[in-house]
């Protein structure tokens, strides 16, 4: 059937042109492959599903692709329990999620990060790792790495100054 | 408001990254429909974000395209059940018939629709110049002063109400203060001497441990009346100004007490206090 063969090339194209991101993303935020790869069908089924919704005049299309897979695979990791609901309580939350902080990174690393992300600052790039692939708040991240939440917010600063800088010149 | 330092606080960094709670981020988003620098400032942030995920792809396992593809098709309506041979049912059903499934030519629309609409995504976006990317910016500037329009007019609603409550030259504010000392901890009260009306604002208060409420008093002539309860509400959403139902004729100051779920007659745990 014609159409059909229409979807699936939209699909195809669609597919070869953000699986890459969106699977990279939800890596970030999921170690396991397994649970990586239910999320991204997960997250093109519903991109699939919700694309006539999707209203140019709202943000780039890749942010709002970005943010159902983030959005997603942090839901996941909740779910499985990998960090805490809610709110840390306990010193030994803490540690443990540093360390889930410190995993992304040697992760991300493996997978053959740029140049601008090696150039981010370690301070810099926990703090980006927690927020953006962790889902932590602020105020989460101020007691699990125990600085104050002002210098949160000035890392932050600090870290998309760096990233930004960098992809204007590349 | 000073932009240059609101926008070097790294306040939208956190908002884009997702680390705000709601109170935040609403806060952020108001002061966004008012100026369009913070909306330009959001957007180069989103852009870097995006610019990052993209350098940091990776590439799924290619059994992945296929696995997925039947993910989406296995959703799609299952065909109707067969029809039931006419002659087991002889009772004419009167009640019209319940459409189950679109036809075939609406689905025929809905798939072109949808092709239509997603090659025409991938051809705008597949040309990835500069010049796109900021009639992308356009457009979502036009998006963002639409929502800027219909929260503004939200916030208007709202100074209507504070400029009535400011009109009012017998009002009062009073900060209540912590009266734990190592604990930073604030409230605000709003009294109309004249009137007796009084409107609360909680500023910053710790959400009470689990079967406790904060109370409000009044302090009169040395001794504390109740004002009513707290509803943790008002705590979780700190700022919300709240009018209090009892009219207050006059007093030395304003506290706020930990209380067990319900209030008790006298405070028992002072946390912040104001004089008048």
């Amino acid at each position: 059937m014609l159409l059909k063969q229409q979807s699936r090339d939209a699909f195809n194209s669609l597919y070869a042109n953000y699986s890459g991101v969106l699977y990279g993303v939800i890596k970030k935020v999921i170690t396991d492959d397994q649970t990586a790869q239910d999320v991204l069908q997960e997250v093109f089924v519903k991109i699939w599903n919700n694309i006539e919704q999707y209203n140019p005049g709202k943000g780039r299309i890749y942010t709002w692709m970005i943010n159902i897979a983030r959005n997603a695979a942090i839901d996941k990791l909740r779910s499985k329990g990998e960090i805490m609901k809610g709110k840390i309580h306990t010193g030994e939350d803490a540690v443990y999620n540093v360390s889930e902080g410190m995993k992304t990174e040697q992760m991300t690393d493996t997978i053959g990060l740029k140049d601008a992300v090696a150039e981010l600052k370690q301070d810099y790039q926990v703090i980006v790792n927690l927020a953006y692939y962790k889902g932590f708040t602020m105020e989460e991240i101020a007691k699990t790495l125990e600085i104050p939440l002002g210098t949160v917010k000035t890392r932050m600063r600090a870290a998309l100054q760096i990233l930004r800088e960098y992809y204007n010149n590349n | 408001m000073n932009i240059k330092e609101y926008i070097e606080s790294g306040i939208l960094e956190a908002y884009v990254l997702g680390a705000l709670n709601e109170n935040e981020r609403a806060s952020v988003e108001a002061d966004m429909a008012m100026y369009p620098e913070l909306v330009a400032e959001v957007e180069a942030i989103e852009l870097a974000m995006q610019q990052h995920a993209e350098a940091t792809a990776v590439q799924p396992p290619a059994f992945m395209e296929g696995k997925i593809w039947d993910a989406i098709q296995a959703q799609q309506p299952e065909p109707l059940p067969k029809e039931t041979n006419g002659q087991a049912h002889k009772v004419v059903d009167f009640t019209p018939p319940v459409v189950q499934r679109r036809t075939s030519w609406q689905m025929a629309a809905i798939w072109a629709a949808v092709a239509v609409s997603v090659l025409t995504n991938f051809v705008l976006l597949s040309q990835r110049n500069k010049g796109n990317t900021e009639i992308a910016l356009l457009n979502t500037r036009i998006d963002s002063m639409k929502k800027m329009e219909s929260q503004m007019l939200a916030k208007a609603t709202s100074y209507d109400h504070g400029m009535a409550m400011l009109a009012d030259t017998g009002m009062k504010t009073i900060v209540m203060r912590t009266a734990k000392p190592g604990h930073t901890m604030t409230s605000m009260m709003f009294w109309s001497k004249t009137k007796g009306d009084a409107y609360l604002a909680i500023h910053e208060m710790p959400m009470p441990p689990k079967g406790m409420q904060y109370q409000l008093w009044v302090i009169q002539d040395g001794k504390p009346v109740s004002m009513g309860v707290i509803s943790n509400d008002l705590v979780a959403n700190a700022g919300t100004m709240f009018k209090v139902p009892m009219t207050v004729t006059g007093g030395q100051a304003f506290a706020i007490s930990l209380e067990k779920e319900g209030g008790n007659p006298t405070p028992t745990d002072v946390m912040v206090v104001g004089a008048i």
